[in-house]
């Protein structure tokens, strides 16, 4: 299991949206590291990496407009790390098709993709998290 | 070695460690070397450019590798392969991101070239100022090896 309850943030649609993401990801390294003949497992391999491709834009959104929503400081930083992230899933996209789909730079990329994932969630998102909880409390102190 | 540079590194190893790994990862030593070895299992180098030049090389012995790349995709990996050299390249890459961030707290801004694998088997010159510490956890040992001189021109 490549999620963990840790890794949660407190917020719904977010942490939804994580198992998703940490569901699909350990689908594709399990049919990446999968038996078999590499062109048979290569359909799967398309089929999620165009999902994963759309799914993180649509994450990225979603985290991003809820940051906006509750006035997160960090938000400009932590979108930067989106846009750079996003921009080295389009370089590999673009290095496997000029490659033929070629098994192992498509490996090289779930190792970096799994590593890359859990330390964004466990660290960055969780900064998110922190905020919005401290918000919810300096709130409470208010109304009292 | 400024001990900054090696506190900076070690710090950013046990908080990585702690966070994707739930390891726990404690210096045994701390010697001078004029050269890095690397081991049979996942070698990972990285240049750092800025007030401080230098590289860094992770030396991960094969059973390690295996048990953190497990650890961290939650199933059994057997083989060192490309999947498994990647993730600890960006292990590293995230490890010494943290370590740029904490010498960012001395006043050192610096940029990290991306990760590169060296195969097993390799003795590479390291330069004036390096150190090898071996890190100790509870799924094996491995090394990190640092070479850091400070630019002449920054004064520090």
């Amino acid at each position: 299991m490549l999620s963990k309850d840790k890794y949660k943030i407190g917020v719904a649609l977010i942490d939804q949206q994580h198992q998703e993401l940490f569901r699909r990801v350990a689908d594709f390294i399990a049919t990446v590291r999968g038996q078999g003949d590499w062109e048979e497992r290569l359909a799967k391999v398309k089929a999620t990496l165009a999902f994963m491709q759309e799914y993180v834009v649509t994450h990225f959104a979603d985290e991003e407009a809820y940051q906006a929503s509750i006035n997160y400081p960090g938000l400009a930083a932590h979108k930067q790390i989106h846009d750079s992230f996003k921009q080295e899933v389009e370089q590999y996209a673009e290095k496997f098709a000029a490659t033929g789909f070629n098994e192992d730079l498509i490996q090289s990329f779930a190792g970096k993709l799994m590593a890359w994932l859990i330390n964004h969630v466990a660290r960055e998102d969780q900064r998110i998290g922190e905020f919005a909880r401290q918000e919810v409390r300096s709130n409470e102190r208010t109304i009292c | 070695m400024k001990e900054q540079y090696v506190d900076s590194f070690l710090k950013a190893v046990q908080d990585v460690f702690a966070l994707m790994l739930d390891l726990r990862a404690e210096k045994t030593n701390e010697e001078n070397v004029d050269k890095f070895v690397t081991t049979d299992g996942a070698n990972v180098t990285i240049g750092i450019r800025g007030d401080l030049s230098g590289t860094v090389l992770f030396t991960f012995p094969e059973k390690m590798a295996l048990e953190m790349v497990k650890i961290m995709a939650g199933m059994e990996i057997d083989k060192l392969d490309n999947f498994v050299v990647s993730a600890l390249s960006e292990v590293a890459n995230i490890i010494s991101g943290n370590a740029l961030s904490n010498l960012n707290g001395y006043n050192y801004s610096c940029d990290l070239d991306p990760p590169q694998v060296v195969d097993a088997g390799k003795a590479i010159p390291a330069g004036k100022e390096a150190v090898r510490l071996p890190l100790k956890t509870g799924i094996g040992e491995f090394a990190l090896n640092i070479a850091l001189e400070e630019d002449d021109k920054t004064g520090k």
